[in-house]
């Protein structure tokens, strides 16, 4: 009885997210996250200088409203099929959106 | 009564895009896994019906070159077969992917006993 | 040999559908498909470069005597140029992805029939037809027979996902046959529009009709079918979105099976890469669109495996994310990238092959991949620890291996071609993939053992301490000497541009 109790205890700790382990590796990927999106929006400057800092602003602006984006995202790419197609439809939507009518 | 007089690729070429659509909204919406496999064929048949219009000729003739034949006349009075070729064997992949999601819907549901995808996958 | 080129695609269907035949006799299957993996890194190597035309029907321009009697509005125009036959085209670019594709699926067919205790026909049906259908997708030089022999691949890839009996695995299957249902009609459709356009499938009579003006290439008809038949293209390489659903899936299979199927996502997305970049490369907006979704892919790739707590899974996301640097080199556009990511692809399907193989030791040791579950098994098997780390290292880019010679020629082209940002984005993931490689390997290997942790298996099979360390020789030779791997692309490459 007691060693079971310490095993469901162990494992409700082992379920918990904040192992340091955990918490480090969910910050290492808050921080590559960041950085590597404001880097990637520099690149913007090859097309506009004006929008490229406009971007780089804004997503400043929304890292710092929304701190902890982490979590939000493991929730939005979790393995749930609804997800996913909705994600999938999207990106269709988008490119046709973009490719038939954007560039002409 | 009211004439409507509609080009037969016309016609076709609508009807595959109605396949299409109705066959995502089937996939992506419906709950039912038979339902979701059933909008799975529909999208697949459309694609199909599409490729098969690309071939149409109007006033055409079978695209086979019979002995005594104008070879001029032929070439410019025949259907076009690449399409017609090619969707044989696309319909061939798209039984045997069907095939292959209905025994893995069977399989699901003698073990989760539901049709149901969002039970199935544990999604909410 | 011209000869031999179809054969690279029909010895492994027949041996597929041999040992389908042979079920339950075992040591039959075991000899036979041994035999055939071994000959299939071979084929290319014996091979001629050339195009193989099937049925014989060649081009009319070839023929003239058929040309003669043909009325002249045929044998004046195009036509008397378009490939009437499915063909395949062999270049040094193919013979070096069928050559190291056949060494991954020889080592993956041969971990597997000493791990599973009960060999299987089906499976090894199932392992030899993908990798003929991803062999023939590499070869043919026609988009409806690419599409064709993607959705052969990607059956496979179901089939071989639902023979693992891993948990869960019907369940991912669903998913991807949904998802992929979804992907693969359009682009069909997408090839559809284009055959509309052009009247042939044929690559080459493709942008022979667009160099010579035949067709408009800037007309709706084109640009919907290349939207259609890039979505396809995300789809069957599992870039973002459907970078879930790919790890997702390379978690559900068997370790050694998992190796076999990162080499078909990458050979897949090479394949019909290049053929979108052949295509449609007049497009001005083509590059940044392959550019923004690679760094996505890499971005959220690494992220992700961050924070799994799989290590199969951790390796699926790190996968994905390699995919990226692949996307990175044929997005900037210019030859010393391209033949970068191309390298970098060939760096990736050994590189992954290994820690597939190599992690899934630890799988087969104790049934579980949860890190929080393992620690301690550096005490286990010491030797092959030190290998999987030598890899982890070959992956993040450590000299002297493969991936450090790639990334680097990643990093310059990138450099040159006025993108600092790129190679900046590209070191920072390089060093995360390391951050990811090391957290995996210390807590499988270095942390203590953790009390309930029971071993299965005592023993691993030797012939997996060999692939693996095979692997590993393949991969310092390449990084020790990058010209065996350049000097068959840059040819390829100098072609494409």
């Amino acid at each position: 009885m007691v060693v079971n109790s310490f095993k469901e205890v162990k494992m409700k700790v082992a379920k918990d997210s904040t192992t340091n382990e955990s918490v480090s590796s969910v910050l290492a990927a808050e921080l590559t996250l960041i950085s590597t999106l404001l880097i990637a929006a520099i690149m913007l400057r090859h097309f506009n200088i004006v929008l490229a800092i406009v971007v780089i602003l804004g997503l400043v602006l929304f890292f710092t409203t929304n701190m902890p984006l982490m979590p939000k995202i493991k929730r939005e790419q979790d393995d749930s099929l609804e997800k996913m197609v909705f994600y999938a439809v999207l990106t269709l939507g988008t490119l046709i959106t973009i490719i038939y009518w954007g560039l002409n | 009564m009211i004439d409507i007089v509609i080009d037969t690729q016309l016609a076709s070429l609508f009807t595959s895009a109605a396949f299409i659509i109705v066959g995502l909204f089937a996939a992506i919406f419906l709950d039912n896994i038979i339902k979701k496999i059933i909008g799975i064929a529909f999208i697949e048949e459309g694609a199909n019906l599409f490729i098969v219009t690309l071939g149409y000729k109007p006033g055409g003739i079978v695209p086979i070159f019979l002995p005594g034949m104008d070879a001029e006349w032929f070439a410019l009075n025949s259907a076009y077969p690449l399409p017609h070729a090619l969707v044989l064997t696309s319909i061939v992949i798209g039984a045997s992917t069907l095939a292959v999601m209905l025994a893995i819907a069977i399989v699901l549901y003698k073990k989760h006993g539901t049709l149901s995808t969002s039970e199935i996958l544990g999604d909410k | 040999m011209n000869e031999l080129i179809p054969l690279m695609v029909i010895i492994p269907i027949a041996c597929g559908l041999l040992l389908n035949l042979l079920h339950k006799k075992d040591t039959a299957i075991k000899i036979l498909a041994i035999v055939v993996a071994i000959v299939l890194p071979i084929i290319p190597l014996l091979s001629n470069y050339g195009l193989h035309y099937f049925g014989g029907h060649a081009p009319l321009i070839e023929n003239p005597i058929l040309l003669e009697t043909l009325p002249s509005q045929i044998s004046q125009s195009a036509l008397a140029i378009f490939h009437p036959a499915i063909t395949y085209s062999y270049e040094s670019l193919q013979k070096l992805f069928i050559f190291v594709l056949g060494i991954v699926a020889f080592f993956a067919i041969f971990t597997s029939l000493n791990e599973t205790k009960k060999v299987s026909g089906p499976y090894m049906f199932l392992m030899f037809m993908g990798t003929a259908a991803v062999t023939a997708l590499l070869l043919s030089n026609d988009i409806f027979h690419m599409y064709i022999f993607f959705e052969i691949a990607a059956l496979c890839q179901v089939g071989i996902i639902l023979v693992s009996s891993t948990k869960e695995n019907y369940e991912t299957a669903l998913k991807y046959m949904i998802l992929g249902s979804i992907g693969g009609p359009l682009l069909l459709l997408g090839i559809g529009f284009i055959l509309g356009a052009v009247g042939s499938v044929n690559i080459s009579d493709i942008i022979y009709a667009i160099n010579q003006n035949l067709v408009n290439p800037f007309s709706q008809t084109f640009l919907i079918g290349f939207g259609l038949i890039l979505f396809g293209w995300l789809y069957a390489s599992g870039l973002p979105p459907f970078h879930t659903i790919k790890s997702s899936i390379y978690s559900k299979a068997l370790p050694h099976s998992a190796a076999l199927l990162q080499s078909f996502t990458v050979v897949t997305f090479i394949a019909m890469g290049l053929v979108i970049f052949r295509i449609f490369s007049y497009l001005p907006f083509l590059k940044v669109i392959i550019l923004v979704f690679s760094l996505i892919a890499m971005i959220l790739g690494v992220t992700m495996a961050i924070i799994q707590t799989d290590i199969r899974r951790i390796l699926g996301f790190l996968a994905v994310g390699e995919l990226g640097y692949i996307g990175i080199g044929l997005g900037i556009g210019t030859t010393l990238s391209i033949t970068a990511g191309l390298f970098q692809a060939v760096n990736e399907i050994l590189i992954t092959a290994l820690l597939f193989i190599g992690f899934g030791t630890v799988f087969y040791l104790t049934n579980s991949s949860d890190t929080k579950k393992l620690g301690g098994l550096i005490t286990q098997n010491p030797k092959i620890a030190i290998m999987v780390l030598l890899g982890g290292f070959a992956m993040a880019g450590v000299p002297p291996f493969n991936g450090f010679q790639s990334k680097l020629m990643i990093i310059e082209s990138a450099l040159k071609a006025g993108f600092p940002e790129i190679s900046i984005i590209a070191v920072l993931v390089s060093i995360v993939t390391f951050m990811v490689f090391m957290k995996a390997f210390y807590s499988v290997y270095l942390k203590p053992k953790p009390q309930d942790l029971s071993i299965v298996n005592e023993n691993i099979p030797k012939s997996t301490i060999l692939s693996i360390a095979v692997l590993l020789i393949i991969c310092l030779i390449i990084g020790l000497f990058p010209q065996l791997v350049t000097d068959n692309i840059s040819p390829f490459v100098a072609g494409l541009i």
